[in-house]
């Protein structure tokens, strides 16, 4: 972090990092629901390849999210998301805990027979559609994280393409089935999550719907 | 640092590994490589989806009879059926879901193994693949591509691939199940077949590699062990494209070494080179006896097992650097032929080094022996196939040969077949030679997780099929 003279603007919204894509183009022909295709399948195996690659690349940085370089779950400059714990209270955890969980939690859901059936003739519950939800926020996090905290990690690793791809296909496929909320990934004013800017970015880039 | 074309936000950035452990670094080239490949398939996958989807909507819109409710009906179940098919992808199959009954077969990477199913009880023949081997003969080139085609095939006349799974030490593949062995084990039971018997496998034959030439393949490995027997006793091709890609033995460049240390094992004057060919010719005739033909049945077998296979059945132009189109599928048709008819290959050696020699000679060593009595047609058909590739017959002149008179190529594949296995249930080994295959199996590896290189080479294997 010591060879970059004090930017204001975060190293993902800068060119040329912000530009950079591993796929180009809309992500309309992949996000698109496939005409006759049951919507939960396809948001279901969606979420699988979404966990499966954000877990890939943060495998990649694990090694630099460590108790001591994040206290906490940063995601903005103001910005540290809470865990509920088991009593109900919000509290901070380092944020290699706080991912550690999420990730868990949703291995665990996706393993899960009842949440996400695998077997035929075997339906998605009633849960389903806020069951994602859940699990599409708490992915969003992670990404808010990683950006916000290893980004220059991620530059070190020359993987700003990849991850920005992932990310983006994330987002467009988030907004086209509802699974995020505008102010999940913009915030607050008070406390804006750092990749809200990103999202505004590309926007304005067009790569994606605005 | 701003440069006119910059834009003023224009960051410049020092990269660096060197703060990463190896580790990291790995992770980071694995994580790339697989979301380029992910992007690749999921572009594929969908632009395949749609084209599956306007194809049954124009045979449906273009099809006046059905009645829209049942034409509603099966664009429904076209969306289910791809439905299920991204279910499937979600679905973790590996070794655990499947019993093995009995090893049935080796190959040269591995070994055939009926297994069952554990939650359906459905059979299937597993094959396993060591990786390291595989890597090692450095066998990985266009595998994938066929791989996919052929799975997409429902050609009655390949085997069909359900599934395929790996972890770090092996690619499995889960196929149906032939239970009727192979063209292999047949010959070694019989020894030979009659025309009539014999015309009904090459009859067979002619369509399955028909079948796979339309698929845009060329087999080049067609031999008696791939020739599998279902269980009305018709003929299915085994699942080359999953292996072929794989194998030592087509790699041209590997005879072309052997050539070269053939040729610099032997000096260069004239007259000893006209000498070698004399010994060559005598090698030729002490061949056809039949102590050697024994030998030769003896190790039939092993050979097969074995890395390095047979070339027994391989066309001279393969081995050539200089390209080859699917006509050397007919050669191999040829030399199957001949042995079905003669008992034995027409270039069978006692080394693969003397029959590769005798294939790139084939003028001089196709000698069909006086005690063994071929109609006209049948020699003739046979000489039309071991030939130069430019005077070979195709397909359409191969359905109208003499020895083909009286074949129905439309109704073959379901006329009674020559021999019908006999079996007692659905995990009937009695056509494979499992008292000769080593029975304690290869046991997987304690899953160690991670990305290794090994693996990556590997990506994009698991397959799944509805
Ligand atoms: N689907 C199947 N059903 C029954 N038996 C099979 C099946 N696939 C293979 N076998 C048996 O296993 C043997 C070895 O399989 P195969 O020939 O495919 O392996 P290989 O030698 O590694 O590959 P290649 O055929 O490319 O040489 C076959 O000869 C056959 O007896």
């Amino acid at each position: 972090q010591a060879q970059v003279a004090p930017v204001q603007k975060p190293l993902y919204l800068c060119s040329p990092f912000v530009e950079a894509a591993l796929v180009k183009g809309n992500f309309k022909t992949i996000v698109m629901l496939p005409k006759y295709v049951d919507i939960m399948e396809w948001v279901a195996v969606n979420i699988f390849d979404f966990y499966n690659h954000l877990n890939e690349f943060y495998g990649v940085i694990s090694e630099c999210c460590t108790q001591q370089s994040c206290k906490t779950m940063s995601a903005g400059t103001n910005l540290s998301y809470t865990w509920i714990n088991q009593d109900r209270k919000s509290v901070h955890l380092p944020a290699s805990t706080y991912i550690d969980y999420v990730m868990t939690w949703i291995q665990n859901l996706l393993d899960d027979e009842n949440s996400f059936p695998t077997r035929s003739g075997q339906d998605f519950p009633p849960s389903f559609p806020s069951t994602v939800k859940h699990m599409y926020r708490q992915l969003l996090r992670v990404f808010a994280h990683i950006y916000h905290a290893h980004f220059n990690q991620l530059l070190h690793l020359r993987s700003e393409p990849h991850f920005n791809s992932l990310f983006a296909h994330f987002l467009a496929f988030g907004r086209e089935y509802e699974l995020l909320e505008v102010k999940d990934i913009k915030g607050v004013p008070t406390a804006p999550v750092g990749i809200g800017a990103l999202w505004e970015k590309w926007k304005g880039m067009g790569l994606l719907e605005a | 640092q701003s440069q006119p074309n910059k834009p003023a936000d224009y960051v410049y950035f020092d990269r660096s590994s060197a703060n990463f452990s190896e580790d990291a670094q790995a992770r980071a080239k694995a994580a790339q490589v697989k979301l380029e490949h992910f992007y690749k398939v999921a572009v594929d996958a969908a632009v395949e989806r749609n084209g599956r989807r306007v194809e049954l909507e124009r045979k449906l819109q273009s099809d006046t009879l059905i009645p829209e409710e049942r034409k509603q009906r099966q664009l429904q179940q076209h969306g289910k059926k791809e439905s299920t098919f991204l279910r499937l992808r979600r679905t973790k199959l590996g070794l655990d879901d499947f019993r093995t009954v009995k090893v049935i077969g080796k190959g040269a990477f591995g070994e055939v193994r009926l297994v069952q199913k554990v939650d359906t009880g459905k059979i299937y023949a597993m094959k396993l693949l060591k990786k390291d081997e595989m890597l090692k003969k450095d066998q990985l080139a266009h595998v994938r591509a066929e791989r996919d085609v052929l799975a997409e095939s429902d050609s009655p006349w390949v085997v069909q691939l359900f599934y395929s799974f790996q972890d770090s030490s092996f690619l499995y593949l889960i196929m149906e199940f032939l239970p009727g062995g192979d063209l292999m084990t047949m010959l070694i039971k019989y020894d030979t077949f009659s025309e009539d018997v014999t015309r009904f496998y090459m009859a067979e034959c002619v369509l399955a590699i028909e079948a796979v030439h339309k698929l845009g393949f060329i087999h080049r490995d067609i031999k008696p062990d791939n020739i599998l027997i279902d269980k009305d006793g018709h003929v299915k091709l085994s699942d080359f494209g999953l292996s072929t890609g794989f194998h030592k033995k087509h790699d041209s460049s590997y005879y072309q070494r052997l050539l070269e240390t053939a040729q610099s094992g032997t000096s260069a004057t004239p007259q000893q080179s006209s000498r070698n060919s004399v010994m060559v010719n005598s090698i030729n005739l002490t061949m056809t006896s039949k102590d050697q033909i024994a030998t030769w049945k003896a190790n039939r077998r092993k050979l097969a097992y074995s890395t390095v296979g047979t070339p027994d059945y391989i066309a001279p132009e393969i081995f050539m650097q200089k390209g080859y189109g699917n006509e050397c599928d007919w050669w191999s048709l040829g030399a199957i032929m001949f042995e079905c008819l003669v008992g034995y290959p027409p270039f069978c050696s006692e080394s693969t080094h003397e029959t590769y020699q005798k294939i790139m000679q084939w003028q001089y060593h196709l000698v069909f022996p006086e005690d063994v009595h071929l109609s006209r047609e049948g020699e003739d058909l046979i000489r039309r196939l071991i030939t130069s590739s430019d005077k070979r017959l195709g397909v359409e002149q191969l359905k109208k040969h003499p020895f083909f008179y009286g074949v129905d190529w439309e109704t073959i594949r379901r006329i009674d077949a020559p021999f019908v296995p006999h079996l007692r249930s659905i995990t009937d080994t009695s056509y494979f030679p499992t008292d000769e295959l080593d029975q304690g199996t290869e046991q997987p590896p304690a899953e160690s997780g991670g990305a290794g290189a090994k693996d990556l080479a590997f990506l994009g294997y698991t397959f799944k099929r509805f």
